[in-house]
């Protein structure tokens, strides 16, 4: 466990599928992370305004409000900026997840080393893209 | 579906590699006809009637992507127990003992299936990866569910739950079970499974064909049709169809002759064979067509061409003996590929044939005989699809070919001649034929000669200790 996960870094995750949504609460959990969940993006938006959380990780289809939008709304607010997104979509959107300002992107399915390695980095401060996705 | 449009020699698929974001069969002929093996992260069922080799299959896939950080897990459920599918696969030689306990783990789920209903599975299969992080799941029955379950809306619900589940989590999962063709209609898991298979098996004589198909890879190209294989030490030996290839657009006949090595003969055919021509050679049953092919075959051996013969009627002893006469010292040269007509496979025989042409740069190729091909196959279309595509992937190779067939009685005139597709596919048709009571004359007509001025009288041919010549 690193310094960071150490802390219990809050993570907002923002996912409608219960599969996914468990999968991901119990890796990031076991890395040392605490996790919130959101079920559509303005809920999200309102929880990232009270929790502050380190990253927000986002599926791109997402009710009420998608994933990239949810995403420059976050980015547009100066109280909200300095959260990292992480869009992590079954859709193949790496390039619309950078012009909507996120810091790193992966494409599902959900392999924890992965996820974890991502969340890791964007806490270090280090988004630069590793993964194999990124790479492409 | 981008199903399989591009022709693609049987011996060409041997060489392909298992592609990236592919999982491999173990088996580089089966990863070819899938194209590169079954795509990463999906969700594949292996269907078949008992017996038909599907957890071998699958075993094997196991064993040849085992060793990684993440393991493969395989779940039983209810058709096989636990101990017997352990105790078979350690017959085969892809089965590694140091990988079972830390890279393959093997779960019996039945008891609890039996005592809590299907609705464990999921959960079950979530604790799985949790604390396993497996990179492949097998179910093995996944049909068998459907007999545990209390409705046909239980099974549905099910069934979308464990796609979900295996969906969210980066994981190839196979599940296996004794489908009939017409559950494929009926099973929801065949509406969301990205890939099917089907091993199947057929009686034919005293022993079986066993036949491994794609029905559906989505993502992917694959060799449509069915490929036949045989289970071995090694696992499944899959054979791939053999696909008609494609005549390009600048192909010509070549214009020279090649020698048929039967003094008299070449004169009939002004000159020779036409190179890279198919030759059908009929007779009845002592008219001199194996003695013939042979002397067609060897004359390339002394010329430089390497030859093929390809033979299922004389036994070896035989059949290297007539070579021997024959031939001399250029016996040694001649590539045989003897096949037993009672274990005869017709795709395992062309696969070996194109293996050996391409391998030796072989030009010509004698098949004797026909018939025994026939034999081998309990589909007549199949056989008529195999004996096209043989005969087309010879034309554009240029090879010389000749195809001995064995024929009832007499024939001047080759209008009873029943040797199926490859008369009227063969460009030159020569009859062989014996007449006489008292005393017995052999002759030879030259029936078809496609593209050459032919001698077309009847003649005379004897077969002494050097062959068949014409008198």
């Amino acid at each position: 466990m690193n310094g960071a996960a150490s802390e219990h870094a809050l993570i907002l995750v923002v996912e409608r599928d219960p599969h996914v949504r468990e999968l991901e609460q119990y890796f990031l959990e076991e890395a040392g992370y605490a996790v919130e969940f959101a079920a559509d993006g303005i809920t999200a938006l309102e929880l990232a305004g009270k929790l502050h959380p380190k990253i927000l990780i986002t599926e791109i289809l997402v009710p009420r409000l998608d994933g990239l939008a949810l995403c420059r709304r976050l980015k547009a607010d100066p109280a909200t900026r300095h959260i990292a997104v992480l869009i992590f979509s079954i859709l193949m959107a790496e390039g619309r997840a950078r012009e909507a300002g996120a810091e790193s992107f992966l494409h599902k399915p959900l392999e924890e080393s992965r996820l974890v390695e991502t969340v890791r980095q964007l806490i270090a401060g280090r988004s630069r893209p590793r993964n194999r996705e990124l790479a492409q | 579906m981008m199903s399989e449009p591009k022709a693609t020699p049987a011996a060409a698929l041997t060489t392909h590699a298992v592609a990236p974001g592919r999982i491999s069969t173990g088996n580089p002929v089966t990863d070819a006809i899938l194209g590169g093996g079954f795509p990463a992260s999906t969700i594949n069922i292996v269907m078949g009637q008992p017996g038909t080799g599907k957890t071998i299959f699958v075993e094997q896939i196991l064993f040849a992507n085992a060793g990684g950080e993440r393991p493969a897990l395989f779940f039983t459920t209810l058709s096989e127990p636990l101990a017997k599918v352990v105790r078979f696969v350690q017959e085969f030689s892809f089965y590694d003992e140091s990988l079972i306990g830390s890279s393959v783990l093997y779960d019996d789920i039945g008891a609890d299936l039996a005592e809590k209903g299907i609705a464990m599975l999921v959960p079950r299969l979530k604790e799985a990866i949790k604390s396993a992080r497996p990179s492949l799941i097998v179910i093995d029955s996944f049909r068998a569910l459907h007999d545990l379950s209390d409705s046909a809306a239980e099974m549905r619900h099910l069934i979308h739950d464990v796609t979900g589940l295996l969906t969210a989590y980066e994981t190839t999962a196979f599940l296996i079970g004794e489908y009939h063709q017409e559950d494929i209609r009926h099973h929801a898991e065949f509406a969301i499974a990205d890939g099917v298979v089907e091993l199947s098996r057929q009686p034919l004589g005293t022993r079986d064909e066993r036949y491994f198909r794609v029905l559906k890879l989505r993502g992917s190209r694959y060799l449509e049709g069915s490929h036949a294989f045989r289970i071995t030490a090694d696992g499944l030996d899959v054979h791939p169809r053999l696909v008609t290839p494609r005549i390009p657009v600048t192909y010509q006949p070549a214009g020279e002759r090649v020698p048929t090595g039967v003094p008299g003969l070449d004169d009939m055919l002004d000159g020779g064979l036409p190179s890279g021509s198919s030759t059908l050679l009929a007779g009845p049953s002592g008219s001199g067509k194996t003695t013939f092919a042979l002397q067609f075959a060897l004359e390339g051996v002394r010329h430089g061409e390497p030859a093929l013969c390809v033979n299922f009627q004389e036994n070896p002893t035989q059949l290297a003996r007539t070579i021997q006469r024959l031939a001399g010292s250029a016996a040694a040269d001649l590539d045989v590929l003897y096949s037993s007509p009672v274990e005869l496979q017709i795709d395992s025989i062309i696969g070996e044939l194109f293996r050996r042409i391409e391998a030796k740069g072989i030009r010509r190729v004698v098949v004797d005989a026909i018939g025994d091909l026939a034999a081998s196959t309990s589909e007549s279309h199949r056989l008529h699809d195999y004996l096209y595509a043989l005969t087309q992937h010879l034309v554009v190779n240029g090879i010389t070919s000749v195809f001995t067939f064995e024929t009832a009685g007499q024939s001047t005139t080759g209008g009873d001649l029943n040797a199926g597709p490859i008369s009227y596919m063969a460009d030159n048709l020569i009859l062989l034929d014996m007449r006489g009571e008292d005393t017995m004359r052999r002759t030879i007509r030259v029936l078809k000669a496609r593209g050459t001025a032919h001698d077309q009288d009847i003649r005379t041919i004897v077969i002494g200790p050097d062959g068949v010549r014409v008198t």
